[in-house]
C-alpha cells in the first residue's frame, strides 16, 4: 500500500469519486484499486503469506474435525471437556471483546463525543471478538446444528450457560446494528443509516446490560467446579465481579492494542482526524483501564482473603498466581500508570498489551491450567492447537479485511468536510 | 488377592442349601456334603464339603448364628438369644431371602423379628460368611476356586472363548 | 417449602434474563425446577463388602447394552491401570468401573465401586442449558439426549467426575452415564442390574430414607468396623448413592472436601444479581445519559451532517 502511495495512488474513502460519480460495489471491495493494482499489493504482503500457509494446513484440519468428530482432533478428556477451543476461544475473546459496551457507553450515553474517531474501531472489535467466539464455540460443541435449541426448543433457564447462550446471541445482533451504521455508509444505504442511528441509545443500553450480565456469567460457569478450579482462581461470591471488573481493562487495552497494530501497519487507512486524536484517546483509554485493574487487584485480594486462602500462596500454584498477577496485572498497572503520568503514549501501548496477555492468562488458568488442579495438566492435541490458530487467523484477516474497506478509521470525505 | 472374590452370580434362582442342612448339627447329625446347585446359569453347581468345614470349625455357631442349640458367636445377637436352644430352622434359606434385592431383606420379615432387619440376601450371606471367613484363615477366595464358570459366564464376563479380540488397548480413554 | 420457593427464585431470575428479551413460553420456566423427591429411592454401598470381582461392571455392560470392553470383566489386570496418573473412570463405555485403593492402616485392600450418585440437587441437571437432565420421582438423574448440544458444561459441573462424552461419534455424540437402569428396572421397581449381580450385595436398594436409617444402624451395631461417616447423606446436598467404609474415605479416592450445600448455591448469588441488573440498569443508564447529555443536544453531531448530507 505504501508503495502505490508513493505513485500518487490514494484508496477508495468517498462516497463519490472525485469526479463526482458513484463507486461501485466491485470498486470499493478493491479499495479504489485496479485489479492488478489490488493483487500486486496484496502479494507484496508478507502477512498473506503467512495467512496462507496457516489457511493451507488449518481449513483441512477444520473440515476433518467435523468429518470425524471432535474425538479425531482432541484428546476427548472426560475430565478436561473444555479444551482451548472454549478456554481460549469463549473465555478470552470474550471479554477482550468488551471494549464495544464501554466506548458506545461513553460516547453515546455519557455524550463523550470526543472519543468518537475510536468508537466504531471499538464496536468493530467487540463484534468481531464475539462472532469468533461463536465460530471457536461451533467447532467445540458435539452437535453445533443444535446451537439454537437453547433459544427456541429446550430451555435450561437455570443455568448460567443458558444465559451466556441467550446474552451472546442478543448481544452479537445488538453490535451488528451498532456495526451496521458503518456498513450502510459503505454501500450508500442511507435509510438503514438513520434507522438505526434512531435506535442508538437504546442499543447502547442493552448492551451495558447483556454485557454486565454476560462477562460476569462467563465466571460464573466455574462456580459449578468448586473444587475442580484451584481455590486461588475461584471464589464463590466474587467470581463472577471478578470477571466482569476485569473484562473492562480486558476491552480497553485490546482497542489500544488494535490501534496501535492499526496505526504501524494500515496508517494509509486511517484519516487524519484519526491520527490526530489517536494519543490522547489511547492515554484516555489507558486511564480507564488502569482504574479497571486496580479495582481489580484489590478484588482479587479480596477475594483470597474473604475465603481465607493465604497458605496457597506458599504453594506452586501460589507462585504461579503471583506470576500472573505481578507480571501481567501489577506491573501493567504500574507501567500504565507511569505512562499516563508522563503522557508517555508508548509506554501506555506497552501496559495494555501486557494486560492484553494477563487476561489471556488469567481465562487460561482458570479454564485450563487451573482446572482439576488435583488430577493432572492436560495438554491439548496438536491438531486442536492448529485449529485454534487456524481460527485466530480467519479472525484477524476479517479483521483486516473490514478495517481496509468501512469507515471505521476514516470517515467519508465529503462527511469529513462538513 | 485380586482375585478376593469372583463369585456367584445374578439371575440365580434359589439356592438350595438341601433341607438336610436343617438337620442340627449340635447332633452331629449333618450331611457330610451339600450341593448348591441352583447357580445352573453363569456357575456349575457347588460342592460344599460340609464335613470338612465342620471339622474346621470350632462351633457350629460361626456360620449359623444362634440356631443349632451350640450357642453364639456374634455379640449383636448374644443380646436376645443364648444359643441355648435349636431352632426350627437352621438352613440358611430359611431365613436369607433367595430374592436378591427385596425390600423384606430391609425390614424385618416376620412379626415379631424387629432386630433381623437389614438381612443380606441368600447369595450374598454365602458369599459373605465364605469369604470373609476364608479370607481370615487364607481359604480359597477367588470365584473359580469354588465354582467353575458356565459357557453362559463366559459370555457374561466377556472371558474366556468371548474374550475381546485386542485386548492390548485399554478401557480407560 | 422453603427450598422450593427457593428454587423457584432462582430458575425465574435467572429466567428473568431472558423474559426481559423475548420471553420463551412460560412452560420453559417450570422446567428449571428440581425439587428432591422424598420417597425416592437409593442405594447404600457397604465398601467393607466389596471384593473386586467386577461383576457389576459386568451386569452393567449388559443391561446397557454398552459396546465390548477392552478386556474381561474378570482380568484383574486393570486395577493397575493408570490414565495420566488416576485410577480409572467412567466412560461412555463404562457407566460403572471398580477401582481398588491401598490403605495405609491394613494389607487389605479396599474396592470401590464407582458411578453416578444421582444427586438429590444434581449439578449436572442445574448447569445444563437445554435442560436435557431430570431427576424422576424414582429418585434416577436420567438424560434426553435428543436435545443434547454437546456443550459438556455436565461433565464441568459434577463433582465427582461421572458424565462421559461420546468424542468419536460424528453425527450423534452425546452425554453417557449411569441411569439407575431407569428404563428397563427402577420403573417398575426394580433394582438396578448392577445392584442384583453382586455377590456380596455391597449394594443394598431401597428407598433413600430407610436406607439411610440402616447405614447409620450398620455403622452403631458393629462397633470399630467404620468410619463413623455417611457419604452422600450430606455431600452437595445429598446423593441418592451414598457410601460407608472402614476406611477413611480420602483414602478410598472420595473427594472429602465438597461442599455439603448443593453445587447450584454457589452459583445463587450470581443468579441473584440477574433481575437487579436488568431492572436497574436502563433507568440508571438513560439517567446518566440524560445528566450528561443536558444542556446539549440530544442529536448527534454526525446526525446532523447526515440530514444535511441526505439531499445529496
Ligand atoms: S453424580 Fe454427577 S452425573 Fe450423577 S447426578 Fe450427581 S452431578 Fe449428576
Ligand atoms: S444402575 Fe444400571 S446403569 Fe447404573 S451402574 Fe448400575 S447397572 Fe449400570
Ligand atoms: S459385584 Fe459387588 S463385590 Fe463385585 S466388584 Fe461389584 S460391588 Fe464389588
Amino acid at each position: 500500500m505504501k508503495k502505490l502511495e508513493t505513485f500518487g495512488i490514494k484508496p477508495h474513502d468517498a462516497s463519490l469519486k472525485n469526479d463526482g460519480q458513484k463507486w461501485s460495489i466491485m470498486e470499493k471491495l478493491l479499495l479504489g484499486l485496479t485489479l492488478d493494482q489490488y493483487i500486486g499489493q496484496a502479494l507484496r504482503n508478507k502477512l498473506n503469506w503467512l495467512f496462507a500457509i496457516i489457511f493451507a494446513i488449518g481449513i483441512p484440519v477444520i473440515l476433518y474435525r467435523f468429518v470425524f468428530s471432535l474425538g479425531a482432533v482432541t484428546h476427548g478428556s472426560y475430565d478436561y471437556p473444555w479444551g482451548l477451543f472454549l478456554g481460549f476461544g469463549l473465555f478470552c475473546m470474550v471479554p477482550l471483546s468488551a471494549s464495544g459496551f464501554m466506548l458506545g457507553t461513553t460516547v453515546e450515553i455519557f455524550g463523550r463525543h470526543d472519543f468518537e474517531p475510536i468508537e466504531r474501531l471499538a464496536l468493530l472489535n467487540g463484534l468481531l471478538g464475539y462472532f469468533f467466539a461463536v465460530v471457536y464455540l461451533l467447532v467445540d460443541l458435539g452437535q453445533p446444528w443444535r446451537l439454537s435449541y437453547p433459544m427456541v426448543y429446550s430451555f435450561g433457564p437455570a443455568a448460567v450457560l443458558f444465559l451466556v447462550g441467550w446474552h451472546v446471541a442478543t448481544y452479537l445482533s445488538v453490535q451488528v446494528m451498532e456495526v451496521s451504521t458503518a456498513f450502510f455508509e459503505w454501500i450508500g444505504f442511507q435509510r438503514g443509516y438513520d434507522f438505526i442511528r434512531k435506535g442508538t441509545i437504546g442499543l447502547t443500553v442493552s448492551g451495558v446490560i447483556l454485557s454486565t450480565l454476560h462477562q460476569g456469567a462467563l465466571g460464573a460457569l466455574f462456580l459449578y467446579a468448586p473444587g475442580k478450579v484451584h481455590p486461588l482462581w475461584y471464589s464463590a461470591p466474587f467470581q463472577w465481579i471478578l470477571f466482569f471488573i476485569s473484562s473492562i481493562p480486558a476491552g480497553l487495552c485490546m482497542v489500544i492494542s488494535v490501534s496501535t497494530i492499526v496505526i504501524y501497519t494500515m496508517k494509509w487507512r486511517c484519516d487524519k482526524r484519526f491520527i490526530d486524536n489517536l494519543d490522547w484517546i489511547t492515554i484516555a483509554l489507558a486511564k480507564g483501564a488502569a482504574m479497571g485493574l486496580s479495582t481489580y487487584i484489590i478484588m482479587k485480594f479480596i477475594a483470597v482473603a474473604h475465603d481465607n486462602e493465604w497458605a496457597y500462596f506458599f504453594t506452586g500454584w501460589g507462585a504461579w498466581w503471583w506470576f500472573e498477577m505481578l507480571g501481567f496485572v501489577i506491573l501493567p498497572l504500574a507501567i500504565l500508570s507511569y505512562g499516563i503520568r508522563h503522557k508517555l503514549v508508548g509506554l501506555c501501548r506497552i501496559g495494555a498489551f501486557l494486560t492484553v496477555f494477563g487476561i489471556l492468562l488469567n481465562r487460561l488458568n482458570t479454564a485450563l491450567i487451573a482446572f482439576n488442579w488435583q488430577l493432572y495438566q492436560e495438554i491439548p492435541h496438536y491438531l486442536e492447537i492448529i485449529i485454534a490458530i487456524t481460527i485466530f487467523a480467519i479472525y484477524i484477516a476479517t479483521y483486516r479485511f473490514i478495517l481496509a474497506r468501512l469507515p471505521i478509521l476514516y470517515k467519508f470525505r465529503s462527511q469529513a468536510e462538513e | 488377592m485380586v482375585n478376593a472374590g469372583k463369585h456367584l452370580m445374578t439371575g440365580l434362582g434359589v439356592l438350595l442349601l438341601s433341607a438336610i442342612l436343617a438337620v442340627s448339627c449340635y447332633a452331629m447329625d449333618y450331611p457330610d456334603e451339600v450341593e448348591i446347585d441352583s447357580l445352573a446359569n453363569l456357575y456349575e453347581a457347588v460342592v460344599f464339603d460340609h464335613a470338612m468345614h465342620v471339622d474346621a470349625t470350632e462351633n457350629c455357631s460361626e456360620c449359623h448364628h444362634h440356631t443349632t442349640g451350640s450357642g453364639v458367636a456374634n455379640d449383636y445377637c448374644a443380646k436376645c438369644h443364648d444359643g441355648k436352644e435349636e431352632m426350627d430352622s437352621v438352613a440358611c434359606q430359611d431365613c436369607h431371602s433367595a430374592d436378591p434385592v427385596s425390600p423384606e431383606n430391609l425390614h424385618n420379615p416376620k412379626p415379631g423379628y424387629s432386630y433381623h432387619n437389614d438381612q443380606p440376601n441368600l447369595k450374598a450371606a454365602y458369599h459373605l460368611n465364605c469369604v470373609g471367613c476364608h479370607q481370615e484363615v487364607d481359604g480359597p477366595t477367588g470365584c473359580e476356586d469354588c465354582h467353575a464358570k458356565t459357557e453362559a459366564g463366559e459370555k457374561f464376563y466377556h472371558s474366556g472363548e468371548f474374550a475381546p479380540k485386542e485386548s492390548a488397548h485399554s478401557s480407560g480413554h | 417449602m422453603s427450598k422450593i420457593t427457593r428454587r423457584k427464585f432462582l430458575a425465574a431470575s435467572a429466567a428473568g434474563g431472558t423474559a426481559i428479551m423475548m420471553a420463551p413460553t412460560k412452560k420453559a420456566f417450570a422446567a428449571g425446577s428440581f425439587e428432591g423427591f422424598p420417597d425416592g429411592m437409593g442405594v447404600l454401598v457397604d465398601l467393607t463388602r466389596c471384593v473386586g470381582c467386577r461383576t457389576c461392571e459386568a451386569a452393567c455392560n449388559k443391561e446397557q447394552q454398552l459396546p465390548e470392553p477392552a478386556k474381561p470383566f474378570d482380568d484383574y489386570s486393570v486395577f493397575d491401570e493408570i490414565h495420566h496418573g488416576q485410577k480409572r473412570r467412567t466412560t461412555d463405555k463404562a457407566y460403572t468401573i471398580v477401582n481398588r485403593y491401598e490403605l495405609k492402616d491394613t494389607e487389605e485392600p479396599l474396592y470401590r465401586k464407582i458411578q453416578c450418585n444421582h444427586c438429590n440437587e444434581p449439578a449436572c441437571l442445574t448447569s445444563c442449558f437445554v435442560n436435557a437432565y431430570k431427576k424422576t420421582p424414582e429418585g434416577a438423574v436420567i438424560y434426553d439426549s435428543h436435545v443434547c448440544v454437546g456443550c459438556r458444561n455436565c461433565m464441568i459441573a459434577c463433582p465427582f467426575h461421572i458424565p462421559a462424552y461420546t468424542y468419536h461419534s460424528v453425527l450423534n455424540p452425546v452425554i453417557k452415564k449411569c441411569i439407575f437402569c431407569y428404563d428397563t428396572r427402577l420403573k417398575e421397581g426394580k433394582p438396578p442390574a448392577c445392584v442384583e449381580s453382586c455377590p456380596q450385595q455391597v449394594m443394598t436398594f431401597g428407598k433413600r430414607k430407610d436406607l439411610m436409617k440402616i447405614a447409620h444402624e450398620r455403622i452403631k451395631k458393629n462397633p470399630g468396623k467404620y468410619v463413623d461417616h455417611v457419604y452422600g447423606e450430606k455431600e452437595v446436598g445429598g446423593t441418592g448413592w451414598f457410601y460407608i467404609s472402614n476406611a477413611p474415605f480420602e483414602e478410598a479416592g472420595f473427594d472429602v472436601h465438597l461442599p455439603k450445600k448443593p453445587i447450584i448455591d454457589n452459583v445463587k448469588d450470581f443468579l441473584a444479581i440477574v433481575p437487579v441488573v436488568l431492572t436497574v440498569w436502563p433507568a440508571l443508564f438513560t439517567g446518566f445519559h440524560l445528566l450528561a447529555t443536558k444542556g446539549k443536544s440530544h442529536g448527534h453531531g454526525d446526525d446532523h451532517s447526515h440530514d444535511e448530507q441526505g439531499g445529496h
